[in-house]
């Protein structure tokens, strides 16, 4: 329909008429002009040349508007038909009684042709053909100029027409621009008609999108049922709740969104004592504090994970660890908070079953233990019965093993208290020299027995630090008597304390076998053993730098080792020293 | 007269061998062993009964705890004077200073020297005389 529309528009518009249709009219009004000359008696033919070569050329010059139709490329041409439209005419008049012809009146066809074409020339050149019409007469010499009447006639009907061409030229132009408006408004019409048809179908797209992100999320929202997942505005208010929370709390979404607050899931007095603790500046504006304490951290930014006490809708209460994230706007604004919580209850049962089992471990391993050295003891302490020589060498033996035993069932026992978080320390002012020195003396007769140089380099004896002067002789302990273990025959060993900035430095270094590098970032991974430990069979169960390193992050220290195989090792341990009195 | 002069001594182990490396070294110190027990009900009337002037017990029994007997023994006026060393495989400061606060006298840790023991046992034997 608006194909056959356009193609109608195109064939009859004012614009671009075909010139088959510009011709029609003449040649209609021609075909009536031979009738009227045939069948009316009072019109005659004067000449009959004339009227001949008129009635050709029209015929030529409809031959060739109907050509130029078929072939809109030549189009431009297509104003050669009305000027010999006019030599037709004008031959046609001519032939049919010169001035007195009744056909001058067909000349207005071809004058409308040309001066509706485009420019101002074009009335020109209806006004030259219009006088070259009327002069046609007098051209082909079948009148002559006798009276004034005559030389009226060759300019002013020539002037009355070029009024009108010029008219019709105006017009045709304005009608061309009012066709250009209209079209330029249908196109822009269509255009926005076409972007209303993209816009839908993206609108469209982006609803599949969302109804796909919709049903994802709506599927992993209902596939969360371990962990509770609550979302709340800023005041806490709660507005999203996932059937991990029902399961959690007991009570469904129904009953709680938009209608109770998270901080009513929360034991009230855990909530208090978390705000005196984050101890909220006095003056500051907190509405509600233990509300503030659940989100401070995530309020800032930060990522919390912390155990808290939910209390279910029945009153029982559960241990969770919570993360508490923020919720924010398109401007970053915070809009709420959304609290992911995992019951802990089974977790917690698990570390209390595994301390008891360990605790029990422990004394049932240390009981046999006490009875076999202290036999051992008796033994060797019996003056009524000296033992030999190889005797007392054999009993050495045992004794030495029942000791290692000992000390290993309290580095597995020290390791599971490390893991459980239960890390004793009894903290006071110590001397770092003191530590340090008695670690290196006690040292001393197993370096001397193995044949190894032990030196102390003591560069600030003034250090001193808040820790477990027991844990930190440990850490000495251990890392000399590494150290020790791992340095063959004639080796050094060098144990030095310094200060480092607000920290102090010790380090142990050895011209041991070294650990491999690919190695050195295991090394104090729990029961790992270096290959050159193994290669060596250096004895050991993998727990003495684990240890140490415990040791020192409570004391939130740092450890380090560099190594260098088949040269030595150096391991070294910062800690924090303690702050002390400004001097006044 | 040295056996009226002696130390009496009431030794509680659930582990038989332990208990007798008290009691040998309680001997080498020269005390008397009025009682040696197995559990914590036990040691507790052998108190009571023999009214000792010290109590050597174990931590860890079953039933009652050497901690509870040590606590009913200072609840208890008449036994004032019933001195209480208790003996524990956990060395951890946290137990010594439950059985310091419970009102032993001292605390002994497993494994110990029977050698040290003894000399420990001298100076109540010392204090006595």
């Amino acid at each position: 329909m608006k194909k056959l529309y356009a193609r109608l528009a195109a064939f009859i518009s004012v614009d671009h008429p075909s010139p088959g249709l510009k011709q029609l009219p003449l040649a209609v009004a021609f075909a009536i002009s031979i009738v009227l000359v045939l069948a009316v008696p009072g019109i005659q033919v004067t000449s009959v040349p004339l009227s001949s070569v008129g009635i050709a050329l029209l015929v030529v010059a409809t031959v060739l508007a109907a050509i130029f139709t078929m072939l809109p490329k030549l189009d431009k041409w297509a104003i050669i038909i009305p000027l010999i439209d006019f030599v037709a005419i004008g031959a046609f008049r001519a032939g049919t009684g010169g001035i007195l012809s009744l056909f001058a009146a067909l000349l207005i066809l071809p004058v409308v042709w040309i001066s509706a074409e485009k420019g101002r020339g074009y009335i020109l050149i209806a006004a030259a053909g219009t006088c070259a019409v009327l002069m046609s007469p007098y051209i082909f010499g079948v009148a002559k100029f006798e009276s004034g009447s005559d030389y009226v006639r060759a300019f002013f009907s020539p002037l009355v027409y070029l009024f009108a061409a010029a008219i019709i030229n105006e017009l045709a132009r304005q009608s061309r621009s009012q066709l250009r408006s209209i079209r330029e408004f249908a196109d822009e019409k269509e255009r926005m008609l076409q972007r209303t048809f993209e816009y839908a179908s993206q609108l469209e797209e982006s609803e599949a999108k969302y109804r796909d992100a919709e049903r994802m999320f709506r599927g992993l929202w209902e596939a969360v049922t371990e962990q509770s997942v609550i979302g709340t505005d800023v005041t806490g208010l709660i507005d999203a709740w996932n059937p991990g929370a029902t399961k959690l709390l007991g009570i469904d979404w129904s009953k709680t969104q938009g209608q109770r607050f998270v901080f009513d899931f929360h034991l009230k007095q855990e909530l208090d004592d978390r705000a005196k603790e984050l101890n909220y500046p006095p003056g500051a504006t907190v509405l509600n504090p233990g509300f503030s304490a659940l989100v401070e951290a995530a309020r800032l930014g930060e990522a919390e994970s912390r155990e808290w006490t939910y209390v279910r809708e029945d009153g029982t209460p559960v241990p969770v660890s919570l993360s508490v994230t923020k919720r924010v706007d398109d401007a970053g604004e915070t809009v709420g908070y959304l609290f992911v919580a995992a019951d802990v209850t089974q977790a917690r049962e698990v570390s209390r079953l595994k301390d008891e089992f360990v605790g029990l471990i422990s004394h049932e391993l240390r009981t046999p233990l006490s009875s076999i050295l202290g036999y051992l003891e008796l033994m060797r302490d019996d003056d009524e019965h000296p033992l030999s020589d190889e005797q007392e060498q054999y009993l050495g033996v045992a004794e030495r093993n029942a000791h290692r035993l000992l000390r290993l069932v309290g580095d597995l026992l020290f390791t599971a208290q490390v893991e459980s978080g239960k890390f004793p320390l009894d903290l006071k002012d110590v001397e770092l020299e003191q530590i340090v020195t008695a670690a290196v003396e006690s040292a001393r007769p197993a370096a001397d027995a193995a044949g190894i140089a032990i030196t102390e380099e003591v560069d600030d004896s003034s250090l001193v630090t808040h820790g477990d002067p027991v844990r930190l002789g440990q850490v000495c302990d251990n890392l000399i008597s590494n150290a020790i273990k791992f340095t063959p025959k004639g080796g050094t060993v060098t144990v030095s304390l310094s200060r480092s900035e607000t920290s102090a430095l010790i380090t142990v270094r050895d011209t041991g076998m070294g650990i491999a590098e690919s190695e050195l970032d295991q090394l104090f991974s729990r029961f790992f053993r270096a290959t050159t430990a193994t290669r060596n069979a250096v004895p050991g169960v993998g727990l003495g730098l684990t240890i140490t390193k415990a040791i020192v992050t409570a004391h939130h220290g740092e450890m380090a080792v560099t190594s260098d195989e088949g040269v030595g090792t150096e391991f070294s341990v910062t800690i924090p020293l303690a702050v002390q009195p400004a001097t006044v | 007269m040295e056996d009226a002069m002696s130390v009496r001594v009431v030794i509680a182990d659930d582990d038989a061998d332990i208990r007798q490396l008290v009691m040998i070294s309680a001997a080498k110190a020269g005390l008397e062993v009025v009682a040696e027990v197995g559990d914590g009900d036990a040691a507790w009337e052998a108190i009571v009964q023999h009214v000792p002037d010290l109590a050597i017990l174990d931590v860890t029994m079953p039933g009652v705890s050497g901690l509870d007997v040590c606590r009913r023994v200072r609840a208890d006026s008449t036994l004032a004077s019933v001195q209480v060393i208790l003996v524990s495989a956990a060395a951890a400061e946290s137990s010594i200073e439950a059985g310091l606060a419970a009102g032993a006298t001292d605390y002994l840790s497993k494994p110990f020297s029977p050698r040290e023991l003894a000399a420990r046992l001298m100076t109540y034997q010392a204090a006595t005389r």
